[in-house]
């Protein structure tokens, strides 16, 4: 088993939190509100995750899973579908997305023998997923209305030659999909170079050998590579058509310059 | 209905123009002039569909143009617009798109419509980000071309070029009307150009047509006092 931190070591960690807080003051930064808050706030919020998910294992995998799973996705969603604001059903759009991904990858998991149908196992793995694909829906949504923006008259030019919506759209997909995916790409090239990825720090500091932990790190980076790709493939594909009216015309092409 | 008056606006209004009618036959160029920001460009979308009207009807061949399946009529009403639409790749990939949709295109038809357009065959595989604004336009206006559309709706398509090529263009369009029938509505803010090859004009001014009528009487004797400052210009 993992060593604790005690809680007397716990308590020191307000040294922590009163250097930057003291930082702020001297230059005036204006900052300690917000930090003391902040930090209590994330305090807060952990321990109470801690006690979920205590409560959590201890129920039937299924049970926990589920219930895990659903909070989180329903959080994702919210937090993903504010950047598509004004796209109507993108909350139930991204809820279906997201859930599909995470559906297809737990059952690859499973599957493939990669990790056993526990609440240890799944709920971790899949909050990382979940997350991923969060931000990755994100930033295709934002891309979406900036090339929707900016290539309107690439759109309206396809349209003009006799194209449906989904082929018009088809010239911008591909960027998209591309700038949700870069992050990912990135970050795979310097991983463990840099900065040793999370879960395989927390695997270490668990006691588990670096060759070990490994292991669990490539099949974590490489399910998020895949759930965000897929992910921003079909928020892309489920909404481009809200763009559109049932003229097949480009709904901003009235109301914006 | 006069049957070579292929397209009708009656009375057709939009946030952009207002009661605007007018009429568009085969073998004919109509030229739409105006100052900047008139209602032009806007006219233009109207007539293959790209917004509707709000008020107004209008008949292509005596039926309302709502009747007709949208895909068909965008492909027999073509248009290439004012600001470069180019689609990222090469110049074959812009030619190519509109006719591939029905499974029309032939490789043969690129350095067919390049040379319709004045530019070198070997710029069939060249990156449109790295031609001039001028072979962009002239890009656009080929892929156009390349549905081989019955009426053309044409925003300024000869604003980048160079004098020589614009008489390449002009001969083109005229060709087009003349030889094969087709219809042409142009904006231009070239008035010798609207002398040159128009048959007709439409002048507008903010969204309504002030006069229309044979580009000599029209240019000639201009009767309104807007027109007659705009030709001044
Ligand atoms: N997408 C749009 N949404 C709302 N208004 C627009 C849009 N595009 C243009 N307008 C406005 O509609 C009016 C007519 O614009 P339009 O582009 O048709 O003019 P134009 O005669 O083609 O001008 P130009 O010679 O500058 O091309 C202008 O006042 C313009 O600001
Ligand atoms: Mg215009």
């Amino acid at each position: 088993m993992a060593p604790t931190i005690s809680n007397t070591s716990m308590l020191f960690l307000i040294v922590f939190v009163l250097i930057p807080v003291s930082l702020s003051y001297m230059y005036s930064l204006g900052l300690g509100k917000s930090i003391t808050w902040s930090s209590l706030r994330g305090v807060i919020q952990l321990f109470l995750i801690g006690y979920i998910l205590t409560y959590l294992f201890a129920l039937p995998p299924l049970t926990g899973i589920s219930i895990m799973l659903l909070v989180m996705i329903t959080i994702a969603t919210f937090h993903a579908s504010k950047k598509g604001e004004g796209i109507p059903k993108v909350r139930l759009m991204i809820f279906l997305i997201i859930l599909g991904v995470e559906l297809m990858i737990l059952s690859m998991w499973i599957g493939f023998g990669m990790i056993s149908f526990t609440s240890e196992q799944v709920i971790p793995m899949s909050g990382m997923v979940i997350g991923n694909s969060m931000v990755a829906i994100g930033l295709a949504l934002e891309r979406m209305k900036s090339e929707f923006r900016e290539g309107k008259g690439k759109i309206v030019a396809a349209l003009s030659l006799g194209a449906k919506p989904q082929q018009a759209s088809k010239i911008i997909i591909r960027k998209i999909v591309k700038a949700a995916m870069i992050p990912n790409v990135d970050g795979l090239k310097t991983v463990g170079l840099v900065q040793l990825p999370g879960m395989m720090t927390g695997l270490i500091l668990g006691g588990v050998a670096p060759i070990d932990a490994i292991r669990y790190q490539i099949v974590i980076s490489l399910s998020i590579f895949t759930c965000v790709s897929i992910s921003a493939m079909l928020v892309t594909i489920a909404l481009y058509r809200y763009f559109f009216n049932k003229n097949m015309q480009l709904i901003d092409i009235k109301s914006e310059a | 209905m006069n049957e070579t008056n292929v397209i009708k606006v009656e009375n057709v209004t939009t946030d952009r123009i207002f009661n605007i009618s007018f009429e568009l036959s085969l073998g004919e160029i109509t030229a739409v002039i105006g100052p900047s920001g008139a209602g032009k460009s806007s006219l233009l979308t109207l007539l293959n569909r790209l917004t509707d009207p709000q008020k107004g009807d209008i008949f292509y061949y005596g039926k309302q143009l709502t009747t007709y399946p949208i895909i068909d009529l965008r492909r027999r009403i073509g248009m290439a617009f004012q600001s470069s639409s180019l689609f990222d790749g090469t110049v074959e990939d812009n030619l190519k798109f509109g006719p591939s949709l029905v499974g029309k295109w032939k490789k043969a038809n690129g350095p067919l419509l390049l040379e319709k357009v004045q530019l070198p065959k070997d710029y069939l595989y060249r990156d449109v980000e790295h031609l001039s604004g001028g072979e962009q336009q002239r890009v656009a206006l080929a892929r156009t071309l390349a549905n081989d559309p019955e009426i053309f709706l044409l925003d300024e398509v000869t604003s980048a070029l160079d004098l020589q090529t614009v008489e390449t263009i002009e001969k083109l369009l005229v060709q087009l009307a003349k030889e094969e029938n087709k219809g042409i509505a142009m904006v231009t803010h070239n008035i010798e150009q609207a002398k040159r090859i128009s048959d007709k004009v439409i002048f507008m001014e903010n969204g309504t047509i002030l006069e229309q009528g044979k580009t000599v009487d029209l240019l000639g004797t201009p009767q309104t006092e807007q027109l007659q400052k705009f030709l001044k210009e």
